[in-house]
């Protein structure tokens, strides 16, 4: 998955996949406290509308 | 090339081998699939494809000796004109466990011109076995390099561009031999909203790339069909490279094996390469 999406422009960073079974809590908690700290440090994503249409019509003038 | 493979079928039919034959016919210029259960309605109309006004007319001849297959009362076998892709596509099939005996299935093989095998840059335009044409070389296609040299911006942008024209035909999904599923996630509106054009994206398009993981046998007809000209083979090309790197799974090949995404169970033998 994450070398798709990096073939598709968006950086694989942005995506974590990860088992968490229900009976581990604490877990969890950790995984996905850590995952949103990495997202806010990347910031926010290319695919927000406004920030892609700009891309797009780059794209399609050149 | 053409008389050979009517001699060859003819044989077929007569010998009771097949019930039918499922072929082209080429009906006052127009070339659609057909059922040809006579000799003599091979004399009349038995086409390869070929017309004057648009080149050599493909169909996804695995997936019709599919329907064929599924949807027939009895258990008869049949003949099947496949070229190259049809092949891989028919050894993909049986290895998703789809088409039940396959030994129901007659393979009528020819190898495709270079023309044709250049025009979709074919990477193995001839079948294992074939009754006419002569095989070529197989050619490259070296789309997914060009979009690996953009940067990740520029490759959003470049893809953003291109789903941006996507009028949700489906034709790339109805065309492919290798989507086989009854229930498309394609259509369900709880994952992919529905109702919009383009449709929501990069879900739509990138769901149809996972689904293509270890199935596209890179036949270039989801391309050559897609009304918006997307290159849609480009992508799925790159899913089949990332399942060949992780998994060492080559798709369409002849011979017993497995989709790794078809695996129930234990590890195929990939190990957390997402962590
Ligand atoms: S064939 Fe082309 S336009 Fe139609 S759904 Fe597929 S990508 Fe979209
Ligand atoms: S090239 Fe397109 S139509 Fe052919 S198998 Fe792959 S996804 Fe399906």
């Amino acid at each position: 998955m994450k070398k798709l999406i990096e073939f598709y422009g968006i950086d694989p960073e942005r995506l974590s996949l990860k088992w968490v079974s229900s009976a581990e809590g604490p877990r969890f908690a950790k995984v996905i406290t850590e995952f949103v700290d990495k997202i806010r440090e990347i910031g926010p994503s290319p695919l927000r509308p406004k920030v892609l249409m700009e891309a797009v019509s780059v794209e399609k003038a050149s | 090339m053409i008389e050979q493979v009517k001699e060859h079928v003819k044989g077929l039919l007569a010998s009771g081998k097949i019930a039918g034959f499922l072929g082209l016919r080429n009906d006052a210029g127009v070339v659609t699939p057909f059922l040809f259960k006579q000799e003599e309605q091979l004399d009349s109309s038995f086409s390869l494809g070929e017309t004057e006004s648009q080149g050599t007319m493909r169909y996804p001849m695995a997936k019709l000796a599919l329907h064929l297959i599924q949807n027939c009362d009895d258990d008869s076998t049949y003949g099947v004109l496949v070229r190259g892709c049809d092949e891989r596509a028919l050894n993909e099939l049986k290895r998703w466990n789809q088409l039940g005996n396959p030994d129901r299935i007659v393979q009528v093989g020819v190898a495709c011109t270079l023309g044709l095998a250049e025009e979709h840059e074919c990477r193995k335009p001839f079948p294992d076995e074939f009754v006419a044409g002569e095989k070529v070389d197989p050619q490259t296609n070296n789309s997914v390099q060009q979009v690996l040299a953009k940067d990740l911006d520029s490759r959003l942008a470049f893809w953003s561009a291109e789903f941006d024209r996507c009028i949700k035909c489906y034709g790339c999904r109805n065309i492919c031999p290798v989507c086989f599923c009854n229930v498309c996630t394609l259509e369900e509106d709880a994952l992919i909203k529905t109702g919009n054009i383009p449709p929501e994206n990069p879900m739509f398009h990138l769901t149809r790339a996972v689904h293509m993981a270890g199935r596209c046998i890179d036949c270039n007809l989801c391309t050559e069909a897609c009304p918006a000209e997307i290159p849609l083979r480009t992508l799925y090309k790159r899913v089949a490279e990332i399942i060949a790197d992780e998994f060492s799974y080559v798709t369409g090949a002849t011979g017993e094996g497995k989709s790794p995404l078809n695996i129930l169970g234990s590890d195929p033998g990939h190990t957390a390469a997402n962590d």
